[in-house]
């Protein structure tokens, strides 16, 4: 019974050995953690893991992990690039040109998003939605408070007072897979990861405040 | 189900035990030929080129990892199932590990440069495997006996410390391995420069220079590789009068370079992360070239790796670069920022073509040099769509303020980097909003190939702003407006910054 005991001691050592591999692994990787390019491109090479989307309207993300628009490839690219693959975001995509956010999206560090789908938009009265899409500086108030800053947002820390890049506070109520955005917009796909910023897919613009 | 239990977890046993030591016998041979790394190579090379662009695509810290545990998984399974099957036919045990190992040494062998000694771990795991399984059910519980779960869960308990024990053997040991490596690194001694770099003018700005531990890695390595730099050879041949081969110390004693050289990754989005600049320490390609004496028509130089990837480069390229004043020599890198290059990098040597983006000119882990055509060869990228020919495209990026970032009104400093290795910077313009283009100051450029710094006075006024950049390059060329995705010859646009003054 001497060896047991050995082999027991040699274990946890061993284990202790392989902890550290992983540590220094960790460290590795954040220091090489790449790229993410154009979503038909395939020189990429991320840590981001596709897991924990919810939501009714998740259905209709494509689930061919080849096509643009899937939550597999959005995973690689930062989040303009990600929106700009799915087809169900093309018009919050064209507002973002219009209004010259693509690369500030792309390059802001940890941040939400709450991306309103084409039909959200299409809430909208034309008159007014071109009018929007005209007036950039309007527009771009109007989309940053669609940006919630200081951390990608998790479904455990979703619902709250959440501050915005546009300066005022947006409100998320619910639970689970039930959330809304200042009452009345209402979560359809949520957790959506890409390579700097979470997504939750939203049915209706958000209006700041004042 | 206990007549199961014991059976299956023998099969795992000796199926851990099996191929943990295969591993551990191939850190002393060559990690590549471990069975598992082995075989997730090969899955890989004999993954549909859609499929496995994807792969590439998600293929990162995570994802290789994964894939290894997936094999991994898939021989626990089949392994359980063999245990099982052979507590009845004995025979079916060894026969089935041997099938696996065949698998293994297959893969092994067609990996790039494998040698005979490559079939070793794969055979080492099979034996082990095979008799473990026999030994452990010859010492099987007698089925069904009531009263000897108490032996059972002993043997349970010593078989999980054995799996625990050999798996943190492996580890431990690739990591052995690792560390094997790093020391090989350690005990590089870097010569002293033929052509030290000339010392960087006065008036840059700190972040000049990247530190190796912030320098963007993109590769497809499914581990590291873990070159042991006293067996590493380079073997120049192909469409070439006198072909040979240089160890690394050959290497050391040729005439070294020292020079500063951006490089940049052609998946670098408008604005993105990347690029770098190195001081770089090297061996001039060209009078290797010249040493081989390149038959005419040899257009392509393809640079092999240790981990099977091809990089091709245009032979006039590595030829030019260089010759005309103030650009840089292809090299064969052995240094970077004044130490041997990081693993990550291509420990010990790596190609650096000035000019081109990285898979078109900067192999790491390079093992061969071979003279082709381009029509004769297609390398890795260029099977998978990109261009064969892939010359730095001029681009420019604001570094500050960052993104969104919220100013005071007065005075504000934007700032940042352009580059066009090979031409050069001649101008670099900011735009506010849809103001003029004004220019930015220039910061000096140490030579055409590196990326030059600028800085740019700007009198916020309180508002949303939007900050634009382009540049000039040497030739007088402007850097293109027109917003083109990475794929398949590089990102094209000028990098914009929004950001509000209270």
């Amino acid at each position: 019974m001497r060896l047991p005991k050995f082999v027991a001691v040699a274990a946890v050592a061993a284990f202790a050995l392989t902890v550290a591999a992983c540590g220094s692994d960790a460290g590795d990787a954040q220091n090489a953690n790449p790229p993410a390019s154009a979503p038909s491109s395939a020189m990429t090479s991320s840590p981001a893991m596709v897991a924990g989307e919810f939501g009714s309207g998740c259905s209709a993300v494509p689930t061919d992990p080849m096509n643009a628009g899937s939550f597999q490839a959005m995973a690689q690219v930062p989040v303009a690039t990600a929106a700009s693959g799915n087809p169900l975001l093309s018009t919050l995509v064209t507002a973002v040109k219009q209004a010259g956010l693509v690369d500030s999206l792309n390059s802001a560090e940890d941040v939400t998003l709450f991306a309103p789908t084409n039909d959200a938009f299409a809430k909208i009265p034309k008159a007014q939605l071109d009018q929007v899409l005209a007036d950039k500086e309007k527009l771009t108030k109007i989309l940053t408070y669609h940006v919630v800053t200081g951390g990608q947002l998790t479904p455990e820390t979703l619902a709250g007072t959440q501050m915005t890049l546009e300066g005022q506070n947006l409100m998320v109520a619910g639970s689970g897979a039930n959330f809304t955005a200042n009452g009345d917009a209402k979560v359809v796909c949520g957790n959506v990861k890409t390579a700097n910023a979470t997504v939750y897919i939203v049915d209706t613009v958000l209006m700041p405040p004042a | 189900m206990r007549r199961l239990l014991w059976p299956g977890f023998a099969g795992l046993v000796s199926a851990a035990l099996g191929v943990s030591t295969g591993q551990l016998v191939a850190t002393v041979i060559n990690q590549q030929s471990g069975p598992l790394y082995a075989v997730g190579a090969m899955v890989v090379d004999a993954t549909p080129a859609r499929v496995k662009e994807f792969a590439v695509r998600t293929a990162g810290t995570y994802d290789k990892p994964l894939l290894l545990l997936g094999i991994g998984g898939a021989v626990a399974l089949v392994a359980a199932v063999l245990g099982i099957v052979a507590a009845r036919r004995r025979w079916v045990g060894p026969t089935g590990f041997a099938a696996l190992g065949g698998l293994g040494v297959v893969a092994a062998l067609t990996r790039p440069g494998a040698s005979g000694l490559d079939v070793i771990p794969a055979l080492v795991s099979t034996i082990v495997a095979g008799a473990v399984l026999v030994g452990m059910l010859r010492a099987a519980p007698p089925t069904g006996s009531v009263g000897r779960t108490g032996v059972l869960n002993r043997r349970a308990f010593l078989g999980g410390v054995a799996i625990v024990v050999t798996t943190a053997g492996a580890a431990a040991g690739s990591q052995i391995l690792g560390g094997a490596a790093a020391r090989t690194r350690d005990r590089v001694r870097l010569p002293r420069p033929a052509r030290p770099a000339p010392a960087l003018p006065a008036g840059l700005a700190p972040g000049f220079v990247t530190p190796n531990a912030d320098f963007y890695r993109v590769d497809t390595a499914l581990s590291v590789p873990r070159v042991d730099a006293d067996r590493w050879t380079l073997s120049v041949g192909g469409m070439v009068d006198k072909p040979f081969a240089l160890s690394f110390d050959d290497l050391l004693r040729q005439p070294m370079v020292e020079e500063y050289v951006t490089l940049n990754c052609v998946s670098n989005e408008v604005g993105g992360p990347y690029v770098g600049t190195a001081k770089w320490l090297g061996v001039p390609l060209a009078a290797l070239l010249r040493r081989a004496g390149v038959h005419a028509g040899a257009d392509q130089i393809v640079a092999r790796s240790v981990d099977g990837m091809t990089i091709g480069t245009p032979t006039a390229t590595v030829l030019d670069t260089g010759t005309t004043p103030g650009t840089q020599q292809a090299l064969l890198c052995v240094g970077m920022n004044g130490e041997p290059l990081p693993l990550e990098h291509g420990f010990p040597v790596r190609m650096l073509t000035p000019g081109v983006y990285g898979y078109a000119g900067s192999g790491k882990w390079i093992t061969h040099i071979e003279l082709s055509t381009f029509d004769a060869f297609d390398a890795y990228w260029v099977r998978r769509g990109y261009a064969a020919r892939a010359p730095v495209k001029t681009a420019s990026r604001i570094d500050r303020p960052g993104p969104f970032a919220r100013l005071a009104a007065g005075p504000v400093t934007v700032a940042g980097v352009a580059w066009a290795q090979g031409r050069g910077i001649a101008a670099v313009e900011v735009q506010v909003d849809d103001g003029a283009w004004e220019p930015a100051t220039l910061l000096p450029e140490p030579n055409l190939d590196t990326w030059i710094q600028w800085t740019h006075r700007w009198q916020a006024r309180p508002g949303q702003h939007s900050l634009r950049v382009r540049a000039v390059d040497g030739s007088g060329t402007g850097q293109p407006g027109e917003r083109a995705n990475p794929f398949p010859d590089g990102a094209t646009g000028w990098h914009t910054v929004a950001v509000t003054v209270a």
